[in-house]
């Protein structure tokens, strides 16, 4: 076109005698520009699918963000909240690989390869369906149907769901990807936690990298590599599923020197003080009702009142470290946000943020390494012995912040990842872009799950959820879609009678309604069923199930649907099996407790003092 | 680490670290004499050392005797307490140099032997920061503890109660009150942890004397000495650390009832090594030496030196015994 504008524009300055020509080409310009009109206009009045970016933190809590109650400042994340809805009752699983098979595939973790964790599969799982260690090949994946659909697919993170050739991203459904097949190890570089696997396995569009990319660093690389990723296809019309499988916050704590001083001595007034200002400001933000009660203590942590300063100093760094984490994972989607916005694709693209599973309160690398005169023992004093806290953050250094934190970073449930307490399997949501409708900056508290996503995305991008898939009859899915919630046609995706269900390790929950009943390994449970209404005790901080048995009945009856529906096999071992003979026995927390401790100097009265008498 | 034995760590780091050294030999402190610990911390050093050279190394003047080669062992043992001043690290210090000293003076083919023994004068020492972090008041402070780009200023006071024998030249004391005005800078280079610490370090300082006026029989002026420190210090491991040092002088000019000496303009380069024994001792070894020093009137000088340095702060050694560790 520009070409003939410009031979029209030469033949009037220079050729009158040409006039003829002249009304010729008008003429066709004429008629193509008739012809393409309607085209054009249709193509513009279309509306184009979105963008999809899922944005996962691994181990961030519920109460991370600002968002949600947090003094840890996350802008970004904040504005897409801001600009979208929060969602206050959304369950993961309890730990990593399993939600991110939920989030994946759609199918309960006993169907689709993830029965238990790779790293903890029990004896008597072995060799079963459903508890391969990684996402089976029974079960299709959202890129694989997103990308059968029309949408470019890309994954950046962390993948830990199988690390051989048919188990990993590129054959699982991403056209592009640069993933950490392991479930964690070093931000800086390959170093792994154990000796038997010391070196992290990385893909990059299908090829395992011999080595990592210049100026590695794990959340600045990921975003590097996205962006690179939405730029190459940039222009072809096509929209874009991003995985964006965040490495951070899990410890490792690793940082950049400038994110580790943005808190310093912030948190040395200890974790009970800033779980209290916390649930403050969710009140205050309707994240969880006026009235809502904080969980217990755990009850081998101390108060954090009775601690030396300097232990409250050293602990609470731990904690600064940990918000610089976030505060730069933060910086990082924001940065990805920003590009988007640039290249003029924020406001087409749907964003949903939230963490993989309840803050981490368990010390992995204790469990690794903690016995002197092991091999992961002398594996770690060659490459993880930057013990010094000037030290944290760098590579050779493993810090993680403990059971204490974790239920800061869990406000106001109990428990943490690895459990089946509120703090081990629900999370913040956030769901922003062109799908929702709803109010922005919204809060709801409808009940939603992980695996919601897969029909709920499939919906958005205009595709199904099919029965087969290459000649494979495929499970059902475990969710439901979110299209009528992000629309405001509903508040919930779930009726009052529809139940969730999770076993892991051995724990058992079943939530239905109000009520939730839950199993779990002494002395975080009690070995029995425990019953809880989580409308009026969201902490869960009283066991009803001596009171209502009928409930307890009709629960344990769904529960043992759910276990024949989902071949759920209880594991013989577990990774929890000897916690009770670890800890402290369980004794109620009650604040105050002794006052032997707490109670302050007596100040006589001043006009009742004497000196003694000679 | 948990939390105790990294407390445990730095406060063997806070206490065992060059507290106190002798200003005396090649007028210069060791490295990291100038890092900065909790407040109400004392230490005890013990330095030990032996000297030879063509000027009494007892006399911070350093004035040359051409021609002659003195031998001098010394000790000082000290006392020295950090303290808090308007938020500032401070410390205050008193050193007792001791040991004695003999050289041979040769003239005109003549060859003249003096010794002298006994206690020279003492010291006393202030040394306040002004800018860098705030004082250690407590032990989140200590466990914060980075000194960054610090710079402090130093006052010393020397006493002229030393032994004196106004009849021969080679004395302990000095028969005259001097002092030193200074402004130590400690400038931390990468991270601040343990078996990875480096540190460039300053000290520029001004020596100021008061006249002799006995000095064997006549009177004995010195003008103010210019002096420049300086320390290149890296941790080999968590406990053992080294330097490289050097020390430049220029002044200082001498003259006996009117007659000049010559002004000192002499380089000293040297090294020290660093080891901490245990959470309460530290012990350093170093050497050095003044360079182009061939003719008759340069400064020549060199010296070994072993030092130990005992610290102690109440709250740790109760901490100690509560645990079960003595």
């Amino acid at each position: 076109m520009e070409t003939v504008l410009q031979r029209l524009t030469l033949a009037i300055v220079r050729k009158p005698r040409n006039l003829r020509w002249l009304l010729r080409m008008l003429t066709i310009v004429g008629m193509v520009a008739a012809l393409a009109a309607p085209a054009i206009g249709s193509a513009a009045d279309a509306p184009r699918r979105p963008n999809i970016v899922v944005i996962l933190g691994d181990d961030l809590g519920f109460a991370d963000m600002g968002s949600f109650g947090s003094e840890i400042k996350t802008p970004n994340l904040d504005s897409l909240a801001t600009a979208g809805v929060r969602f206050t009752h959304f369950y993961t699983h309890a730990s990593c690989s399993p939600t991110r098979s939920l989030l994946l595939s759609g199918v309960d973790t006993h169907l689709n390869g993830m029965g238990n964790m790779d790293e903890w599969t029990a004896p008597n799982q072995r060799g079963v369906d459903g508890y391969e260690g990684v996402l089976n090949n029974r079960v299709v994946t959202l890129p694989q149907l997103l990308k059968d659909a029309g949408y470019h697919t890309y994954m950046v993170g962390k993948w830990h769901m199988g690390k051989a050739p048919s188990q990993i991203p590129a054959a699982r459904g991403f056209e592009r990807d640069f993933s950490l097949l392991d479930g964690a190890g070093s931000y800086w570089d390959m170093t792994n936690l154990s000796a038997a696997s010391p070196q992290s396995v990385f893909t990059e569009d299908g090829r395992y990298l011999t080595r990592l990319p210049k100026d590695y660093y794990a959340t600045k690389t990921y975003t590097d590599k996205l962006i690179e990723f939405i730029d190459a296809n940039r222009g072809d019309g096509k929209p874009f599923f991003a995985y964006v499988s965040h490495q951070a916050p899990h410890d490792p704590f690793h940082l950049p020197q400038e994110w580790r001083s943005r808190h310093v001595g912030e948190y040395d007034k200890g974790w009970d003080a800033v779980r209290q200002e916390r649930l403050k400001r969710q009140i205050e933000l309707g994240i969880v009702p006026a009235g809502t009660q904080l969980a217990e203590r755990m009850w081998f942590l101390p108060d954090p009142v009775v601690l030396a300063p300097a232990s409250r100093a050293i602990l609470g760094k731990k904690m600064e470290l940990y918000a610089g984490m976030v505060e730069n994972l933060d910086f990082h989607v924001g940065r990805l946000v920003d590009h988007l916005k640039k290249i003029g694709e924020y406001e087409n693209t749907v964003f949903i943020v939230f963490g993989d599973n309840g803050a981490e309160g368990n010390d992995l690398f204790a469990m690794i390494t903690g016995s002197p005169g092991s091999r992961d023992f002398l594996f770690a004093a060659i490459k993880w012995s930057q013990t010094h806290p000037n030290a944290w953050g760098d590579p050779g250094s493993y810090v993680s912040y403990g059971p204490m934190w974790a239920q800061v970073s869990m406000t106001p449930f109990s428990q943490y990842k690895g459990w089946l307490g509120e703090g081990g399997i629900r999370n913040a949501l956030i769901v922003s872009g062109p799908a929702v409708k709803r109010p922005k900056g919204s809060v709801n508290h409808g009940l939603m799950h992980v695996a919601d996503l897969m029909p709920t995305l499939l919906e958005i991008a205009g595709a199904g959820y099919p029965k087969t898939y290459e000649g494979r009859e495929l499970p059902p899915l475990f969710g439901t879609s979110w299209g009528r919630v992000l629309a405001g046609q509903a508040e919930s995706p779930r009726t009052e009678q529809d139940y969730l269900a999770w076993e892991i390790f051995g724990n058992r929950a079943l939530l239905q309604g109000d009520w939730k009943l839950r199993w779990e390994y002494r002395s975080f449970g009690k070995g029995q069923w425990e019953l809880f209404n989580l409308a009026a005790d969201p902490a869960e901080r009283k066991d009803l199930a001596a009171e209502r048995p009928d409930k307890v009945g009709a629960l344990a009856a769904l529960w043992d649907s759910y276990v024949r529906t989902n071949n759920v096999i209880l594991p013989s071992r577990s990774v929890f099996e000897t916690l009770e003979d670890n800890l402290p026995m369980r004794v109620p927390v009650d604040p105050g407790y002794p006052p032997l401790l707490y109670k302050r100097q007596f100040v006589p009265p001043k006009e009742m003092l004497a000196d003694p008498k000679p | 680490m948990k939390p105790v034995a990294w407390l445990r760590l730095v406060f063997a780091t806070m206490l065992a670290i060059g507290v106190l050294c002798p200003p005396q030999a090649l007028a210069q402190v060791p490295a990291r004499f100038y890092w900065k610990t909790l407040e109400n911390a004392n230490a005890v050093p013990l330095i030990v050392e032996s000297l030879s050279g063509n000027t009494n190394p007892f006399d911070p003047a350093h004035t040359v005797t051409p021609g002659a080669h003195f031998e001098a062992t010394l000790a000082l043992p000290g006392y020295a307490r950090t303290f808090s001043l308007f938020d500032r690290a401070a410390v205050a210090a008193i050193l007792l140099p001791m040991g004695r000293v003999s050289g041979d003076v040769t003239v005109g083919g003549r060859t003249f032997n003096q010794s002298a023994d006994g206690f020279g004068d003492p010291t006393l020492e202030f040394d306040i920061n002004v800018l860098g972090p705030k004082a250690q008041k407590n032990i989140p402070d200590v466990l914060r503890y980075e000194p960054g780009f610090s710079v402090d200023l130093l006052a010393d006071l020397m006493v002229p109660i030393g032994e004196y024998d106004s009849s021969q030249p080679l004395n302990i004391g000095q028969n005259r009150w001097y002092g030193r005005l200074g402004m130590p800078i400690v400038w931390q280079l990468g991270p601040w942890v343990p078996e990875r610490r480096t540190t460039l370090e300053f000290l520029p300082a001004v020596w100021l004397f008061g006249p002799n006026d006995n000095f064997v029989g006549k009177t004995l002026k010195t003008d103010p000495m210019f002096q420049v420190d300086a320390h290149l210090t890296r941790d080999f491991t968590e406990t053992f650390w080294g330097a490289l040092d050097a020390a430049w002088y220029t002044g200082g000019q001498a003259s006996i009832d009117g007659v000049q000496g010559e002004k000192l303009n002499n380089l000293g380069l040297g090294l020290t090594l660093g080891y901490q024994m245990n959470e309460n001792l530290n012990l350093t070894f170093g050497y050095m030496s003044t360079l182009n020093d061939n003719a008759p009137g340069d400064l020549r000088m060199n010296k070994f030196m072993v030092s130990f340095v005992y610290g102690w702060h109440p709250m740790v050694e109760g901490m100690r015994r509560l645990k079960g560790d003595k």
